[in-house]
């Protein structure tokens, strides 16, 4: 008589395996097919515009192969699928779709941007503070970025793709892939997750900031994204919009 | 409830006496669903119904989920929490499904010690269910409902029993359902579910996703006439239909329950 844990083993290859014959496998593909169906479903709720891009029968093989290449390792289906655009980049069926990895990393920032922690940030707070620093010592500091924020930069118009396949998109759906690099920050305004296109500058600069540094290094990177970077309008930009919580290193 | 109802509930503020949502939807640290959920429960009871924990499973029981179940359930202070009498999940692989125990001694000690730790962790009861099965074990010598009422026995917990996995699982295996019933003690029944199977397989699949069968609405009234009035809910995951769907189909759960309290009388 099997053990317990032997029992779950064997029944975790079956379900593993490929469908067979026979009457006891055909009760086992019950519950292979219900597995599947799970996470094909679970995936293409977040993965929804790389859905639409591939088709579902082919949108449905990459969520199989991801899913027996990349275990779950939890009980909340709503957090599994994270690396799918990785996924995606060294997917052989999907080598002629270059911008498809960035359009599900897209997808997956603003599946979690939806679940990012809620932040007390109040913009007149935060300029009061900056007011009491003496000039010398503004460079040291950092911001603390909104938990919601997420930085992307793709070299495809991926925001573009990602805006004609929304339900609500009308008009023209022709999409210009010689635009320049998008740099996207996503991130929850007013409890809706908003994805804006940022420029080279305002990316380095929250990167840099995201990464822990202070002002001094963002701002050198700032400026060696964009030449004429423009710091005094990028932090007021910045802490009207609610993307800084707080200062850092007071 | 699941999220294409939220905005219908939060506009219409139906005539519903409590709602049900599934854990880990709400496991979120924050935003917009969190905030939903929020405002629903300012006037409506909730209860928790996980479907991840692997109570059953032999890999150790992941304190990380339990920590995120308890965290939700000191922001609802739900009516109820439930989970399953399954596993999910073996040397750290999870399939986020419902699978089927064997019914041995030793698969009653581990699941009951499992059960005993998540209440102790969570400091309060919690309900399991029994869920619908498509294929039985050689070495399973217990009947299912046997080992269903004995964990309750043994932990404390209570049960949420499904009526319709019990139908479903009396047509897959050839079990009575009536004894099944019978086999529960009333006082450890806390909450009962109801929802439709799909019998275009091999044997009848609980997809959650059509109206209860007449036959389940009957061993449903049966239910009742053992259990007393216990709150029911409506199961409906798959192939989600209007609110409007799903009131219909409470409202005849009501109407038995209200029939049941005419014949208490």
């Amino acid at each position: 008589m099997p053990s317990l844990r032997e029992r779950q083993t064997r029944f975790a290859s079956a379900l593993l395996a490929g469908d067979d014959n026979g009457d006891r496998n055909e009760r086992i593909a019950i519950y292979r097919n219900s597995v599947r169906a799970n996470y094909r479903k679970a995936l293409g709720a977040t993965y929804r515009v790389v859905s639409l891009l591939v088709g579902e029968p082919f949108f449905h093989a990459a969520a199989d192969a991801y899913v027996h290449a990349t275990a779950s390792t939890g009980g909340d289906l709503n957090v599994y699928g994270g690396s799918f655009g990785e996924f995606l980049a060294t997917y052989p069926h999907a080598q002629d779709l270059p911008y498809l990895p960035d359009v599900a990393r897209l997808e997956w920032a603003i599946d979690g941007a939806g679940r990012a922690a809620d932040a007390d940030s109040s913009p007149e707070a935060i300029v009061d503070a900056l007011a009491k620093i003496p000039a010398e010592r503004i460079t040291a500091l950092g911001f603390a970025l909104d938990p919601s924020c997420r930085l992307l930069r793709s070299p495809y118009p991926v925001l573009r793709i990602w805006q004609v396949h929304q339900p609500d998109f009308a008009g023209d759906m022709v999409v210009a892939f010689d635009a320049p690099a998008d740099h996207l920050r996503v991130c929850r305004e007013g409890g809706v997750v908003v994805v804006e296109r940022v420029t080279p500058g305002d990316f380095a600069l929250l990167q840099s900031l995201a990464d822990g540094g202070d002002l001094a290094t963002a701002l050198d990177a700032a400026v060696a994204a964009e030449a004429d970077f423009d710091l005094g309008s990028s932090l007021r930009k910045c802490i009207a919009n609610r993307t800084f919580t707080e200062l850092r290193g007071e | 409830m699941r999220a294409p109802h939220v905005g219908t509930v939060l506009a219409e503020r139906p005539p519903v006496p409590w709602f049900e949502v599934h854990s880990e939807n709400y496991f979120a640290d924050g935003g917009p669903a969190m905030a939903a959920l929020d405002r629903i429960r300012a006037d409506y009871p909730i209860s928790l119904h996980g479907v991840g924990l692997s109570l059953g499973s032999t890999d150790p029981l992941d304190t990380g989920h339990l920590a995120k179940l308890a965290r939700l359930a000191n922001r609802v202070e739900p009516a109820r929490i439930s989970e399953h009498l399954c596993w999910s999940s073996v040397n750290g692989r999870h399939f986020n499904d419902l699978l089927p125990l064997p019914y041995t001694p030793e698969a009653l000690d581990h699941v009951c010690a499992r059960v005993s730790a998540a209440q102790d962790y969570l400091r309060r009861e919690i309900l399991v269910e029994n869920v619908s099965s498509y294929l039985t074990f050689p070495e399973s010598t217990i009947p299912e409902c046997e080992f269903v009422a004995a964990v309750a026995a043994r932990t404390g917990c209570r049960l949420l029993v499904d009526v319709n996995n019990i139908y479903v699982n009396a047509r897959n295996h050839g079990i009575d359902a009536d004894a099944y019933l019978a086999a529960i003690p009333p006082a450890m029944v806390a909450e009962i579910h109801l929802a439709g199977f799909d019998a275009s397989g091999p044997c009848l699949v609980d997809t959650h996703g059509a109206p209860v069968a007449p036959e389940v609405w009957s061993l449903y009234e049966r239910a009742l006439e053992r259990y007393g009035r216990v709150p029911t809910l409506i199961e409906w995951d798959t192939d989600i239909p209007d609110f409007a769907v799903l009131q219909r189909e409470a409202a005849t759960a009501q109407s038995y329950l209200d029939a049941c309290l005419a014949v208490a009388a």
